[in-house]
């Protein structure tokens, strides 16, 4: 399988359907005498953003100290729970558990719910 | 049966929301200062969006991705960030323009000042995103927009020429003033090739839930409703010809634009004019800010859709939400909307090559389309107007910057 | 001058409008006072620009002139008061005659 062309950026789906991001990146194990292998796909911001340049990585986590959500550590998948890799890359999790969503629940609780019409979340 | 319903709408939507205020504007320009002779920009802008806008149904239709959903997975984030940021730095310009539109079709209509339409205008917008389906958005909208359909009465009834209407669709040069010949050149095929339609459209297939039975209906819609839409402008351009040019009206300004049928239609002809501005922009507002947060939501991974409830897709409201609101600041700061529609038309014409290469790329991908690539002479018409526009861009634009 | 031909023509455009009952009593005002407004500032600069030879006087006169018949049309859309608006109207499309033969001739000195 060739992981870079076939898994990273796709959009990762998780168990009900529901979109929970893009792969930013692949975390990767290297054995002494083995192929190295994908232990992990990693969501989101610092992830991503290093991707254009090294250095805004630490920008970016700075950041994300400074409102939203405040998430210590990147969001990652073990490569365990991946199902299929097709179209998208469906995942064998619940989106909300993985800290995935944490932005959009956060923007949700914090803004669009606050604003009339906009709805709630259900508790599934 | 549903199918044919379903093309009659398609060709209605693409008619209706055709028009918006950088094409009336470039149209009515071109129109008063020179004659019939810019059809032909009309022409090929017409003819390159009609390629585009199929490419866009198809891509969609056989991959089951939107434009910019290919375009992050085949080109990387890096890419796919740069494209985003150049792509609604002028979507924001745009969307700026047209929501002065729709607040100097109100001024024009009531005396009341643009600059205290637009935040009411703004919030208007929004709330129909907000409380809004795609259908009815898509389909309200654009009914609504055919009563841009009056343009072409007035122009028929101002009993053009046309013999010399036909000989304009082929490109000449004026005698005098080629500066702004060349600037109005760009500028009208960036008012008819906007990318932010591509995107709109792509999303609306998915939205629909289109699959490859659709490649004929989109190819046909894309055919008519566009051609059509094309008609539309120039009749535009035919109309400000004969009304506006012999008096030596130039359209500087949105109010001189307003007396566009006034002769030809004596009793409605103002009032059809301000409705036509006022529904067309309003279409093209809800189109370029669902434009903009598709790009953020699809390049991103976020849930999108105008179908769900603002708080399951949270991330995309808040883009539109943001966007929106931010694009009322300028009006209410009294910067002249027609100024931002032609700077806004010109930059298009100048990033067109950022939006349609990589979309060029996807088109020819086996991975996305299979055996419904590309065939050459959509490679070649689409490539050939992006070069023109492109190369007529940097050399006109600066020019225009030097000159006024 | 294509500018001040394009406001005087405007003007003479909207104000039959108005007459014909075709454009609201409030644009027709707000136009007249822009084509007003507008005149004038082009006027400032216009002076500066033109070639030797040229009937400045009759220009300077002519657009005076049809400045203020204009403003005077854009009090009198309020007062609603056709005949004089008329004769406005039909003087300021005789002044639109003159700046475009006064025009014509700068274009011809200019080549």
């Amino acid at each position: 399988m060739h992981l870079i062309r076939d898994v990273l950026d796709k959009q990762l789906i998780d168990r009900e359907d529901c979109k929970m991001g893009r792969a930013s990146g692949l975390i990767m194990q290297l054995g002494e005498n083995t192929q190295p292998r994908v232990t992990h796909i990693v969501i989101g911001g610092p992830a991503l953003w290093m991707r254009i340049r090294p250095g805004l990585r630490k920008l970016s986590t700075k950041l994300a100290h400074l409102w939203g959500p405040k998430r210590k550590e990147p969001v990652t998948i073990p490569w365990s729970r991946v199902k299929t890799v097709g179209k998208d890359v469906n995942l064998d999790v619940e989106a909300k558990e993985t800290g995935a969503l944490d932005w959009e629940l956060w923007i949700a609780r914090h803004i669009i719910e606050r604003i009339p019409g906009g709805g709630s979340k259900e508790e599934e | 049966m549903k199918k044919i319903l379903q093309l009659t709408l398609g060709i209605v939507t693409s008619v209706g929301g055709f028009l918006e205020i950088g094409s009336v504007t470039t149209a009515a320009q071109a129109g008063a200062r020179f004659g019939y002779q810019l059809l032909w920009a009309i022409l090929l802008g017409t003819l390159c969006l009609i390629f585009l806008i199929e490419m866009s149904g198809r891509l969609a239709a056989v991959s089951k991705h939107t434009i910019v959903d290919a375009m992050r997975e085949r080109f990387g984030f890096p890419f796919f960030f740069f494209v985003l940021i150049g792509m609604v730095i002028v979507a924001f310009l745009v969307l700026v323009a047209e929501l002065g539109g729709i607040s100097f079709a109100l001024q024009i209509l009531t005396g009341i000042r643009f600059p205290w339409w637009a935040l009411p205008v703004s919030l208007l917008v929004w709330l129909l995103m907000w409380k809004g389906t795609f259908s009815l958005i898509e389909n309200g909208a654009s009914l609504l927009g055919l009563v841009t359909i009056s343009f072409v009465v007035a122009a028929f009834k101002l009993g053009p020429d046309w013999s010399s209407v036909g000989s304009s669709l082929i490109p000449s040069l004026p005698d005098s003033d080629k500066a702004n010949y060349g600037f109005l050149a760009v500028s009208i095929l960036g008012a008819s090739i906007s990318p932010y339609l591509m995107y709109f459209y792509s999303s609306g297939a998915i939205e629909d839930k289109w699959d490859r039975s659709y490649i004929t209906m989109n190819r046909i819609i894309a055919g008519f409703g566009m051609t059509f839409g094309g008609f539309l402008s120039m009749a535009v351009l035919v109309a400000a010809a004969l009304a506006l040019r012999p008096k030596g009206l130039q359209v500087d300004t949105f109010p001189q634009a307003a007396l566009l049928m006034t002769t030809a239609l004596p009793r409605w002809g103002f009032y059809l004019f301000a409705l036509s501005m006022l529904f067309a922009c309003f279409g093209a507002a809800l189109e370029i800010s669902l434009a903009i947060a598709y790009f953020f939501a699809q390049g991103f991974g976020w849930s999108w859709s105008e179908d769900l409830e603002p708080s399951q897709d949270a991330r995309f409201a808040f883009v539109y939400t943001i966007i929106i609101l931010l694009a009322a600041v300028p009006l209410m700061l009294r910067v002249d909307p027609i100024k931002v529609t032609m700077l806004s038309m010109a930059l298009t014409s100048a990033s067109l090559p950022l939006a349609i290469v990589p979309f060029l790329f996807l088109m020819n991908d086996p991975i996305y389309l299979g055996k419904h690539r590309n065939g050459w002479i959509s490679n070649a018409v689409v490539a050939i107007v992006i070069l023109i526009s492109f190369v007529l861009a940097i050399i006109s634009i600066p020019l225009q910057i030097i000159g006024g | 001058m294509d500018s001040v031909i394009s406001w005087l023509a405007t003007a003479g455009m909207a104000g039959r409008a108005w007459l014909n009952h075709t454009t609201p009593d409030k644009y027709t005002r707000q136009t007249l006072e822009l084509s007003h407004d507008s005149l004038l500032e082009i006027g400032n600069g216009l002076f500066k620009s033109l070639p030797a030879g040229v009937d400045s006087a009759s220009l300077d006169s002519a657009l005076t002139r049809s400045r203020e018949h204009v403003a005077l049309m854009a009090r009198l859309v309020d007062q609603k008061d056709s005949p004089d608006f008329r004769t406005l109207l039909d003087s300021l499309s005789a002044d639109e005659t003159l700046v475009k033969q006064l025009a014509d001739s700068i274009e011809a000195k200019e080549q």
